[in-house]
């Protein structure tokens, strides 16, 4: 059986990417049979992970303007080198030393995704590594000065270490930080009713008496927001914060967030697509959905990009996986393309003092993210995520950058410039090779209009650099649709026998 | 000497590996890791359409090597599972049939997949599987094998290439089962790509937990260290100590709760 043509299944998920993952680990062990698709011929889709020469291919198939009509996808890429073996002497590994995150998204302990990957016993195929550090660098230097980068103080103690604040500022960060720790209790209801929509710059000046800009701008690092203090209101702000502290210790002491190794998001993917695998889903790159057509039965005939045709219950994937016209609703409602600037940079120095011990015992972080003020107008801010080259995503002695804001590429690349200079090594780290890109991502996605049929359509991961909680809701509920089964279920599985031995039927 | 007294005092280091399993179907490719995982372990069996997750350990004077053996048994067909189970893979087992020509170029093909696009520094293994066949003369039947149930014996060429159980599937094009692929030929071929080379039998077990444990053997050390600190502990305190320090290092251990709930009560303020 070499042909898919005329086969029948359960489940068609089409693409590999996070969301199509998880649902396909999450449906591993429903007895169903699933058919696994992806029209690339690499696993991963929105959210891969790909060498040099890889990305370089993927920059020039995403060179040119979107597709009309796409609903999620790239565009505008572009691979920038310098000349190797420059002055500075270093130069690039060889392509497969580097695995870039097209989803380097950093995870916080609090998130839904981590108990279900325990819960679904796939943790253990997986490493997760610690973001370490937060900084914030101030670009907006006077002529030629120095950009400084301080390190965010991220609980108590580093707080009354802090040598920057003076006492009262210290007093009123504290104030401020335990209304964050319970702002959503009941003992802060009246609080929270008076101050949520205030500006947090504004509230944090005339409620908890903190007036220096040094003690704010570490609030808006940690909030992971893009923006300035004055137009963002405390009810944005504040469960941001209040998400990176209750996090922290959450799986060792002195870091509130990880990331996977080996790629970001797209490594979670593919354990999920193994999962599913040894579940006895059936997996076939390179080949995609051309229409889906509805048969007898409530079943629906599906086309596949080579013409050979199936028949399936249910048809799932995210929307430019699915047929154009599939499915109808989505597009009646309104919606907004978001437009994402989106980079990757290699740097030529490992940039160790980004990674520094957070506490002793703990984990070695691989992350660190830094908030670059570009010191244009507006307090227009860069949010950084640097990955080590313990997360493999590069040869030792350089590191990864990832920027994702709203910002101009221009903008990213000052950012880049002023982190490095930052720094202060010598000789100056250099970006031997970037990759920019769009993202474009349509939103609101309008969940109950996608899912009115069998062919239901998940909806695009945001470029947001945290991991959000929707992501893991989103797939639950294709989840609950496909199976019907009590949702106290969900990622819950019994251990495959250690050593267990296991072996195939006749198909 | 010295080694084994330190790993007498301490537990020894234990890192997992990794392994993908390839080659063309019915060589004996699942057959040759229920060799391995039942020579210590009872096999408890759990019927699977799909591919196949094994693990199985062995133990080195210095180190325990955990085997997480990843086999594409059934999905050969669509050619799509080998790229994501060898990915970030630090060991391959290339596996062919030493009474089937063809299956030593599809194991050529494999090769050159690995090379050009699995991990660098994997650790790749040739093996040319029923020898027992070549050197006996008990006939194609003789691989059948007790530890892998016969209930799918008899289907010749469509069970092979649906993959059904390889031990259980006659080499379908010969007769007397003698060998068509020369120990030098392969072993040439092996040396010229700088593989590991074994000839084994599943049947018999012979050769079977000495490629696991050349294997182990090859796994270069700095693949089972956590990069930046197990370096900088190896430069104090020699390799031992680097394994242990370094092998989880940078890793983050999920099933750390206990130590949550206090740690946010600490430092949420």
């Amino acid at each position: 059986m070499d042909t898919l043509d005329k086969t029948e299944w359960d489940v068609i998920i089409a693409g590999t990417g996070l969301l199509q993952s998880l649902l396909a680990l999450s449906l591993s062990r429903s007895g169903k049979q699933i058919l696994h698709l992806d029209h690339n011929t690499y696993y991963g889709g929105h959210e891969a992970a790909l060498s040099l020469s890889e990305a370089e291919e993927w920059a020039e198939k995403h060179a040119g303007d979107p597709p009309a009509g796409a609903r999620s996808c790239f565009a505008q890429a572009s691979v920038t080198k310098t000349a190797e073996g420059d002055a500075n002497g270093s130069k690039l590994g060889f392509s497969r030393a580097y695995s870039l995150a097209l989803a380097p998204q950093l995870i916080y302990a609090r998130s839904n995704l981590l108990p279900a990957l325990v819960s679904s016993r796939t943790h253990n195929q997986l490493d997760f590594q610690a973001v370490g550090s937060w900084f914030v660098v101030n670009g907006a230097t006077e002529e030629g000065g120095q950009p400084r980068i301080l390190r965010v103080p991220s609980g108590r103690e580093d707080v009354f270490g802090d040598d920057s604040l003076d006492l009262r500022a210290k007093r009123s960060l504290m104030k401020f930080m335990r209304f964050v720790a319970s702002y959503d209790e009941e003992s802060e209801e009246a609080r929270w009713a008076e101050i949520k929509n205030m500006a947090l710059g504004h509230a944090l000046r005339s409620k908890f008496g903190l007036n220096s800009d040094a003690a704010i701008t570490p609030l808006l690092a940690l909030a992971l927001v893009e923006g300035n203090s004055a137009d963002l209101t405390v009810e944005f702000t504040v469960p941001r914060i209040a998400r990176h502290f209750r996090s922290i210790g959450m799986f060792g002491p002195g870091f509130s967030a990880v990331l996977p190794k080996w790629g970001g998001l797209a490594e979670i993917a593919q354990v999920a697509c193994r999962a599913c695998a040894v579940g006895g889903g059936v997996y076939v790159l390179g080949k995609g959905i051309r229409t889906a057509t509805a048969s007898a039965d409530a079943k629906y005939e599906v086309e596949l990009s080579d013409g050979e045709v199936v028949t399936t219950t249910w048809l799932t994937g995210c929307p430019d996986d699915l047929p154009s016209a599939a499915p109808p609703s989505t597009t009646s409602s309104p919606s907004k393309t978001q437009i994402v600037n989106r980079a990757i940079y290699i740097i030529s120095s490992s940039l160790d003092s980004l990674f520094p011990p957070t506490s002793e015992g703990g984990p070695v972080p691989a992350g660190a993210v830094v908030r670059v003020d570009t010191g244009t107008a507006g307090g227009e801010a860069v949010n950084v995520l640097a990955h080590s080259s313990d997360s493999g995503e590069c040869p030792s002695g350089q590191c990864v950058l990832y920027t994702s804001s709203m910002g101009s590429k221009e903008s990213q690349d000052n950012a880049i410039q002023y982190l490095i200079r930052s720094v202060n090594e010598q000789p100056e780290p250099h970006v031997p090779w970037k990759l920019q890109y769009q993202q474009y991502i349509s939103y609101p996605f309008d969940a109950e209009a996608a899912t009115t049929s069998n062919i239901i359509c998940l909806p695009p991961l945001s470029a947001d650099i945290v991991l959000g909680d929707e992501v893991l809701d989103a797939v639950q509920h294709v989840w609950q649709q496909t199976t019907g089964v009590p949702a106290d279920s969900f990622m819950k599985f019994v251990a495959r026998g250690e050593e267990s031995v296991e072996e195939q039927d006749t198909m | 000497m010295a080694d084994s007294t330190q790993a007498a005092a301490a537990p020894k280091p234990s890192s997992s590996v990794k392994l993908v399993l390839l080659g063309e179907a019915a060589v004996g490719k699942s057959s040759l890791v229920l060799r391995f995982v039942n020579n210590d372990f009872q096999p408890n069996k759990e019927p699977t359409i799909g591919a196949a997750f094994l693990t199985q350990k062995t133990h080195l004077p210095t180190r325990t090597i955990k085997f997480e053996i990843w086999d594409t048994a059934g999905q050969e067909r669509f050619a799509s599972l080998a790229p994501m189970y060898y990915r970030n893979a630090q060991a391959a087992l290339v596996v062919y049939d030493v009474t089937r020509a063809s299956s030593l170029g599809k194991a050529r093909h494999w090769v050159a997949e690995l090379q050009r696009q699995a991990s660098p520094g994997i650790v790749v293994c040739l093996v040319g599987n029923k020898v027992d066949l070549a050197e006996g003369d008990d006939g194609p039947d003789a691989e059948e094998e007790e530890g892998a149930d016969g209930e799918e014996d008899g289907q010749g060429e469509a069970a092979a290439a649906a993959a059904v159980k390889p031990a259980a599937v006659k080499p379908a094009a010969d007769e007397g089962a003698v060998r068509k692929v020369s120990t030098k030929e392969a072993k040439a071929y092996a040396e010229e790509e700088g593989l590991l080379f074994f000839e084994t039998s599943a049947k018999s077990g012979l050769n079977v937990s000495e490629v696991f444990t050349a294997i182990a053997n090859a796994i270069p050390e700095a693949s089972l260290k956590g990069g930046r600190a197990g370096a900088n502990a190896a430069a104090g305190a020699g390799t031992q100590a680097a394994i242990m320090a370094g092998a989880d290092s940078s890793k983050v251990n999920l099933n750390a709760k206990a130590g949550g709930d206090k740690g946010q009560e600490g430092c949420a303020c």
